[in-house]
Formats: C-alpha cells, structure tokens, sequence
C-alpha cells in the first residue's frame, strides 16, 4: 500500500561553508513557517521559483508557499515516491514534471483525507488561498500544474502570469522590440496587483513595494559579487553548496533574511580566501555544473567528486541573478516599481545575447558557458539530463555540442537521472560514470603537464 | 621489464576476462560472470595462472575492471574500463579515434586522444542499445546469441522493430514470427534497432575515424554491418573484442610500474592469496 511507504535512508551531505550548512534549518523553518502563517489566518500564495512577483507578495505581507521547493524537500527526503504514485493513480503521465506531479499527488491526498498525509515531510504542504502562475517560456507546468491542482482545489483562485522575453536571433537586436515586452508584463504585473487586493481586501503599499524593489537590486548585487568569490583557487564553495544557498536566492528573495544571509557568506568565503581553505584540501579538477537541476535525493554525489579533488567553483542552475551594474540600462532611474521589475527581469534574461552576437554560430546559452569557463578556470563539464524535466534540460546536449563547436572540446559528463523520482537513479552507475570522468579529465590534465 | 608479467581481470556484467601479459599475452580467460564475483575472480585468475604456467607470486602488477572491479580481492588497483579500453584499442588498433564497446549491461562510446580516453558517453539506463536487448530477444526468438549475426546475413527484407523497449520488443518479435516473418528478417530488423541506439549515443561525441568496435556485441557480425551503415565506413574490430579491456587493465598496470620504477619508486601491492571470499559471505 502507498500509504505505508517508509523514505529510505537519506545520507547526510558534507558542505563546505557554515554558511550552506544553516540551509536545512532555514528551509525547515519557512515550510513550518507556512502552516503556522496559514493558522494566523494570514493569506498563502502558492508560488514558483524566478516568478518575478517576489517584492509584490511580500509587499502585500502574502506569505508564498514554493511549490517546487516543497515537491524538492520531498525528494531531498526521499520521500516522494508515494506522492508520485498518488498523482499516478489520478492517470497523470509519470513522464511529467515530478515537482508538477509530486505536488499534485500531495495535494490529491490531502484534499481526500481533509488533512495531511501521514508523516509529510516537515509538516505537509498547506491549502493555499490562491495559486499564482508564473508563465516562463518553455515551463508548462509553470501554467498547467495550478489549472490541474484546481481539480482538487476547486474554491482556490488561480492568477496566472505571463513574463515573456525576447528571443535571441543572431541576426538581429532585441533592443528594437524590449519595449513591448517591458510594457506587457507591467500590465500583467498590474493585473496581479488587482487580483491580489481582490483576494486579500487589502490595498497595495506601493512605497512598501519600491522599498522591496530596491531591497532586491541590493540583494542581485550581492549574491553576482559573493558568488564572484568563487573564482579563487582554491575555490572556497562548490555547487553542493550552492544547491543549498539557492533556498535564499529563490524563495526568500525581497526579505532582509536573505539580504543577510549573503552578506555573511560573503564574509565567510572572503576569510576562507584569505585563508587559502578551499572546498576540498587538494583541489585538482575545477567543474562547472553546465545545466540541469540536480537529483535533490543525490545531492551527497557533490561528495563523491569532492573526495577525487573535484570541485565546483561555479554553475548555471539557481544562478538566476545578475549584477544589476552590468545592464545596459540604469535601473535607478526607472523609478516605477512594476516597470523597474518588469526591465530587470527582460534585462536578465537577455543578458547574453550581445556577447553571443559577436561570436559565429554561438548562443546566449553557451556564450555564458564560455564566460564562466574562462573566469572560474575550468578543466570539465559536468550536466544532468533530468528526464521529466522539459524546461531546462532541452537542448543541454546541444549546448554542449556547439559549445565545443565555437569554443573549444573538454571533458564533460551527462548525469541522467532526475529531480525527485529517485527510481531513475541507481548511485553504483552514476559513480562508475564519475569515476571515468575523473579518468578523461586526468588524461586530459596529464597531457597538459 | 623482461620477467614482469602483468594481469587485467575485466569483470563485465555478463562475461568476467582475465589476461597475463608481459610482451605479449600468454593466458586469457574468458567466463560468464555470476553473481558471486569475489570467487569467480580467483577462480579465472587461477585458470589464467595454470595456463601461463605461473605463480601468483610471479604476477608482478594486477588490475581490476569493469562493474565488478571493487569485487577483486587481489587487485593491485582498480581502473575505470573507459580507460582500460582506450589502452586497450590504442594498442590492439593503434590510430583508432572512437571506440564503441557494447556489453551485456551498457554501452558506451569513448574518444580517444593520444590514446587515452579524453571524452566519453553511457548509456546505462536502458537495455536497448545493450547486449541485454539482443540477449532478451533470441531467447524469446529461441535462438542463440551466438548465431544471431550469421542468421541476420541471410536477410531479404528487414523487419522493422517498432519497440525501443526490450520488454515490448521481445514480444513484438514472437508476434512477428507469427505473422510469418523470416527469422533472418526479424533478427537484421533487431540488429539496426540496436544499432540506431548506439549510433544515437555515440553521436553526441563527434564521431572519428577510425572506429573501433568491443565487447560482446562486436561478436556478432550482423550488429557489426548495422552499425557500419550508420557510419557510413567500414569499423575495425580487435581478434577476441571480449578481451580489450582486460588487456587495457594489464597493460595500464605495465605503464605504472614502469613510470614507478623510472621515479625509483615501489608501488603498493596486493597480498598475492586467492582466498575462497564470497559476496555472501
């Protein structure tokens, strides 16, 4: 019976900062954090990650409730699987996105039982009172998960919105259409803003909201400079880390906690610096998590490399901010705060395309690869084809193919498994996959030398 | 070098090959692999030792290979098989640039620079495009392994295998006998199947000439042609494709004594026992 599952064993995972090590507390304490909003009576909004309403919630003092942070603790607890089969039971194909189903099989359960499932990991996963859709291009789930969790929450309002951004065309500059983009998802910003008071009776506190936009232009620009820090050899944190220190980056961004938090690691990796303490004490393959979200039950694999000296000064996944000084616009200026949101998510995910513009064939995509590869000194890639995944695992090996094409060939390694269904996983495999990498990327090195 | 003789224990997911070396290889053994690894290692290890007619004690370096690496007591060192094919191929077919080793349990395709292995791709999740697949459906076909690849020669119009799955595709194959379907026909359809597999893996490397092709299913001629029309060029196969893994593995070992011994260094060895250890034990 699915009920009486138990979670296998979950291995503990060494991290390098305290910093990252704090990380399980802290995400413990918003899901509870949760519950015990919604027992308050205060309102909950179930969210995605890189939503870009972040400052609007917080200004409104809605509490978000992360959907796939939630499905992600599940998994990281290994105690999904019973969830994924419930979606299952509900004829959800098994080939969707496990965040999507693990969520919806939790949601299913409790709404049959009218409370928690048994023993849900860190209390269970509250009935929010409004669900909030964060259309990127590409992530369906980030539209259809909330239409497909109405079926059990049918009371429960959906807003869904729409944040599109230019596409990359080699042959020509998005510059020419950013305004229209800019203006269409101020107006779906402004209808969020409508929806909201609708939804709560309570009106928006617009200097609340530009206080909190600004709180975020601080807090991108310090996470851009600590995560700079990582370029030191030896570097002094690596992407297991950095799948820790990504809770405060995405799902506590417009909160002065967050703001904190990087502020002390960055004070903690500057002594580390200082002290030449990297992440492992002989430091022989720097690696680049070069894509794909990681297997949140495998994150002790980080370990694994760590023990054969490799390390991960840098990755793409979670790295969802620039350095606001870096744009091409100056967003003090832009003094509204939807529109000031609005410009800096377009000039986020624009932030490539002029770079991939001067190299033949190249592609934002790689071009930031390439960047990330000169600046953090790196021997190999490494990515994860998570296989119900569709958002940002399409193209990952063609990336890597033109990569090669335009830059230059390295060792690198495709991990295939995924992001909360443990049984695509099998550790002996991808170890002996490890090891092997590890031999090329020694060929490699000892060819250099 | 001269009185140094060197072992590979290859143990692979179906077949366990072991070989001594010094200049050239004086013993090789080749056995199906069980589920007892520890004792099937000092078991081949003894025949390989009978064969040679040497001692343990005249073995100078020992490596272990493949899935079950971990499971050789007396292993001085145990090398991934990425780069025990790569020395392996390097010496059997020097100037070959991609190996394709396709074995019971995986498949992968490994770079070679230089003659060591400097990129790789698996497939180890699925047993399409493994010997599993071909090992899966013979049995469901009643034929044996071993004469797939002559029987798929005699082929006039290759079926199409639909199925990328091994389960379906076994028994897409009983229905197609019952449809009438030669056998020689259903078996080529099998052989471009797995094929197209590998040549979809091995693509996400760029593919150089020359290619080699190891292990099991570079046994089986049909396989062979089918995935010589994917690339578009003949492909060269070692004399026994089983073995070049465990010949890397020994030829590894003779690399690292010699580098050893050039430093005036001793490398740790292994007690040279073959106890009876058994994983249950």
């Amino acid at each position: 019976m699915t009920e009486e599952k138990k979670p296998e064993e979950r291995k503990k995972r060494r991290t390098a900062t305290e910093a990252a090590a704090k990380i399980g507390g802290m995400a413990k304490a918003m899901t509870i954090g949760v519950a015990q909003a919604k027992e308050e009576g205060k309102p909950i909004a179930s969210s995605f990650i890189c939503c870009c309403y972040d400052e609007i919630i917080r200004a409104m003092d809605i509490v978000p409730h992360w959907v796939e942070n939630y499905a992600g603790i599940c998994g990281a607890k290994r105690d999904a699987q019973r969830f994924l089969e419930r979606a299952e039971s509900e004829n959800f194909s098994r080939s969707l996105c496990t965040y999507a189903l693990c969520g919806l099989g939790f949601d299913a359960w409790r709404e049959e039982l009218g409370a928690m499932p048994p023993e849900s990991p860190w209390g269970g996963q509250v009935k929010p009172d409004m669900m909030l859709g964060s259309g990127q291009l590409l992530c369906d789930p980030r539209n259809k998960w909330f239409q497909a969790a109405q079926h059990y929450m049918p009371d429960v309002p959906v807003y869904d919105v729409g944040l599109p951004w230019p596409q990359y065309e080699h042959d020509y500059d998005y510059r020419e259409v950013q305004d229209y983009y800019v203006k269409y998802i101020v107006e779906q910003l402004k209808g969020l803003v409508v929806f909201l008071e609708k939804h709560t009776g309570k009106k928006m506190d617009w200097d609340k909201l530009s206080e909190l936009v600004d709180l975020t232009d601080r807090t991108w620009n310090l996470i851009w400079e600590t995560y700079d820090l990582r370029r030191a050899v030896p570097s002094p944190m690596g992407t297991g880390d950095a799948m820790n220190t990504m809770v405060p980056l995405s799902f506590m961004m417009a909160t002065q906690q967050a703001y904190d938090f990087f502020k002390e690691l960055n004070e903690e990796l500057k002594r580390k610096i200082a002290n030449k303490e990297g992440e492992v004490p002989e430091e022989k393959y720097r690696l680049i998590w070069g894509g794909g979200l990681p297997s949140w039950f495998a994150l002790s694999d980080f370990n694994y490399f760590n023990s054969k000296g490799a390390v991960f000064p840098v990755e793409t996944t979670y790295r969802m901010v620039e350095a606001i000084y870096h744009f091409d616009i100056d967003l003090s200026r832009v003094t509204d705060p939807l529109e000031h949101i609005a410009w800096r998510w377009v000039k986020f995910w624009t932030y490539w395309y002029d770079k991939a513009r001067k190299r033949p064939g190249s592609h934002p995509d790689v071009e930031r690869l390439i960047q990330y590869i000169e600046d953090y000194k790196i021997d190999g890639i490494v990515m994860h084809e998570a296989f119900s995944c569709r958002t940002w695992h399409v193209g990952l090996i063609w990336q890597l193919n033109l990569l090669k094409k335009v830059y230059k060939d390295m060792p690198s390694l495709i991990l295939e498994s995924d992001i909360v269904d443990i049984s695509s996983y099998n550790e002996a495999d991808t170890r002996a996959r490890i090891d092997a990498f590890i031999d090329t990327l020694e060929a490699v090195k000892g060819k250099q030398r | 070098m001269k009185n140094q003789y060197f072992a590979g224990v290859d143990i692979g997911s179906t077949m366990t090959k072991v070989v001594i070396m010094n200049q050239r290889v004086l013993a090789e053994v080749i056995g199906p692999t069980g589920p007892e690894h520890r004792k099937l290692a000092n078991r081949v290890m003894e025949e390989a030792l009978t064969r040679a007619s040497l001692s343990f004690d005249d073995i100078t370096y020992v490596v272990a290979t493949g899935y079950g690496r971990i499971n050789v007591p007396f292993a001085d060192k145990q090398i991934t098989e990425i780069s025990c094919h790569a020395r392996g191929v390097s010496h059997l077919l020097p100037g070959v640039r991609t190996v394709i080793d396709i074995g019971g349990q995986d498949s992968k395709a490994i770079k070679l620079k230089d003659g060591r292995a400097v990129d790789f791709v698996m497939n180890d999740k699925c047993a399409a495009g493994t010997g599993r697949f071909l090992e899966v459906t013979a049995e469901g076909l009643g034929v044996k392994l071993e004469d797939m690849g002559r029987l798929s020669l005699e082929a006039k119009n290759r079926a199409e295998i639909g199925s990328t799955c091994t389960v379906f595709a076994a028994q897409e194959v009983v229905s197609k006998l019952s449809e009438g379907v030669p056998l020689p026909d259903i078996i080529a359809g099998l052989h471009e199947a797995i094929a197209s597999r590998i040549y979809g893996m091995a693509r996400r490397l760029k593919i150089e000439r020359e290619v080699a092709l190891t292990g099991g299913g570079a046994k089986n001629i049909g396989l062979v042609r089918a995935l010589e029309a994917k690339f578009g060029y003949p492909v060269l196969v070692p004399p026994e494709p089983l073995l070049t893994g465990a010949i890397g593995a020994a030829l590894l070992g003779k690399d690292m004594v010699k580098k050893a011994e050039e430093k005036g260094e001793t490398l740790p060895r292994s007690e040279r026992r073959l106890t009876e250890a058994s994983i249950f034990e």
